[in-house]
């Protein structure tokens, strides 16, 4: 299907793309003087957690419209973007830690952007997993739905909770990662990176999408 | 308003009702409840930890298993029995009749709940004292906000094949702020500490119940209804 | 000045895990095209 293959050459171009972003990264970016080399993990695992974000609020905007609108491709596009998000959500959980234990001398701590992370993914799977369980698609797009604006609206509260209690619990902080105000060629190559990120996320999300419709036709193809 | 109102507490007061004759969901999670508490007080060494650091901890990871425990037989219950279809089919609000099963569950959960209290400061010699009204009013506040989201996946759990696993999956996930803000104020109230101290957490409480119920009243039409 | 410290080995791990996860998941995507008989 043409959906499909579009999104297959996306991802791949995206992907090509990447190993553009590492070259930056790794020879036109300085190095950080108190991080060292790990610094460098934050051009991949930033711009993943806002793919994973991204992926995420579709997922929940797509629910709150599905509800209103009842358009059966908001829910292909929902449940695409979902599965889409556990990948990247994968990437933040496994160069997260990766990155903490350099910097913070810890694989986990409990701070807003790992927490968000692992609630995310959390949220991901538990969409997933209920639309595997239920198999009337009409029924399974409405669930769906409310489990996706239920999580967007979660998200929240736990930003919140996590706020509440480090302002209560302050944690000794080694080093401070990524300031705002970065050196213009970091900065450079971290926007190049969420281009990509971006791109990327569009062509799994097509690819995942063209997928759903080839899976539909064949199903009706062996029903009717 | 007061219709939907005396609608809801009517649907509550028959789901209460059939429970009581029947038994099975609040037997169920206070012997779950009793369980978990024998457990933890064999887990832990007494000499190392005071009953009093952990308590808070203990008593909130209880309450939040035995109100899945709750949630689910109340309504696998209903299931079993089709109640639920009748009332669809007449023109009874959605709203009502979230507010209903909202209801009753709380009912439910907070039964459990004050079982497990009192369970609580026996096996654990935890003086609650002066922090009672305050744990009572905290335990409101946190029992509202998992029970309502609770209400709406448990309806959307009993239509898969593995309910039991389905609830905890989805629902877990949502009982985190209500749980951090619950632990946060009862170890606060048994400190005695003062009232400014639990004023953020008691405002994330109450906001997410406030978001959440509204919420959930909102989304129930999609959970029952075609 | 402090040194600056000698992590290149976490980074070097970042930096592959990221797209074999990424590229993982794309291959299974094509592959289960393919599999339900697409394009």
């Amino acid at each position: 299907m043409a959906v499909a293959r579009r999104g297959l050459v996306l991802s791949v171009l995206a992907m090509l793309a990447l190993s553009g972003v590492y070259v930056l990264a790794l020879s036109h970016t300085p190095i950080e003087a108190r991080q060292g080399l790990a610094q460098k993990i934050f051009y991949l695992h930033v711009p993943a957690a806002w793919s994973a974000l991204l992926a995420f609020s579709l997922v929940g905007i797509c629910g709150a419209l599905y509800l209103w609108l009842h358009d059966p491709r908001l829910d292909r596009f929902g449940a695409a973007s979902a599965e889409v998000g556990v990948a990247f959500g994968a990437v933040m959980l496994t160069t997260g830690p990766i990155w903490a234990k350099p910097i913070w001398g810890t694989w986990w701590t409990w701070d807003a952007r790992l927490t968000l992370t692992l609630f995310l993914f959390f949220l991901f799977v538990g969409y997933l997993a209920l639309r595997a369980a239920l198999h009337d698609p009409g029924e399974r797009a409405r669930f769906s739905a409310v489990v996706g604006i239920l999580g967007l609206l979660l998200v929240p509260f736990i930003h919140l909770s996590v706020y509440l209690f480090r302002t209560l619990h302050p944690q000794p902080i080694v080093l401070k990662p990524s300031k705002p105000s970065l050196p213009p060629e970091m900065l450079r190559t971290l926007l190049v990176s969420f281009v990509v990120f971006t791109l990327l996320y569009l062509g799994l999300v097509m690819l995942r999408y063209g997928l759903a419709l080839i899976e539909e036709a064949a199903e009706e193809a062996r029903d009717g | 308003m007061p219709e939907s109102i005396r609608l809801a507490l009517a649907i509550a007061a028959k789901d209460i009702r059939a429970e009581l004759r029947s038994r099975t969901a609040l037997l169920s999670a206070v012997v779950f409840a009793a369980l978990v508490l024998v457990v933890f007080n064999f887990a832990r060494d007494p000499t190392a930890l005071s009953a009093t650091v952990l308590a808070p901890s203990v008593l909130w990871v209880t309450f939040a298993l035995a109100a899945m425990v709750a949630l689910n037989r109340a309504f696998n219950v209903e299931r079993e029995h089709g109640a639920l279809d009748g009332l669809l089919l007449a023109p009874v609000p959605r709203g009502a009749l979230f507010g209903g099963k909202l209801l009753a569950n709380l009912a439910f959960v907070g039964t459990v709940e004050a079982v497990t209290l009192p369970l609580f400061v026996l096996f654990f010699n935890v003086d609650l004292g002066a922090a009672l009204p305050g744990i009572c009013g905290v335990t409101l506040l946190a029992t509202i906000g998992f029970v309502s989201v609770g209400t709406i996946f448990s309806a959307m759990a009993v239509r898969t094949r593995f309910a039991e696993l389905m609830l905890p999956v989805l629902l877990l996930p949502f009982m985190v702020p209500p749980l951090v803000g619950a632990v946060q104020v009862t170890s606060r109230l048994l400190a005695d500490r003062p009232l400014s101290e639990m004023l953020g957490w008691l405002r994330l409480l109450a906001l997410y119940d406030v978001v959440f119920v509204t919420l959930c009243t909102m989304v129930f039409p999609a959970v029952v209804d075609e | 000045m402090a040194d600056v410290p000698q992590n290149g080995g976490y980074m070097i791990a970042a930096y592959i895990v990221t797209p074999v996860i990424l590229v993982g998941y794309l291959v299974g995507l094509w592959l289960r095209v393919k599999k339900a008989g697409g394009s």
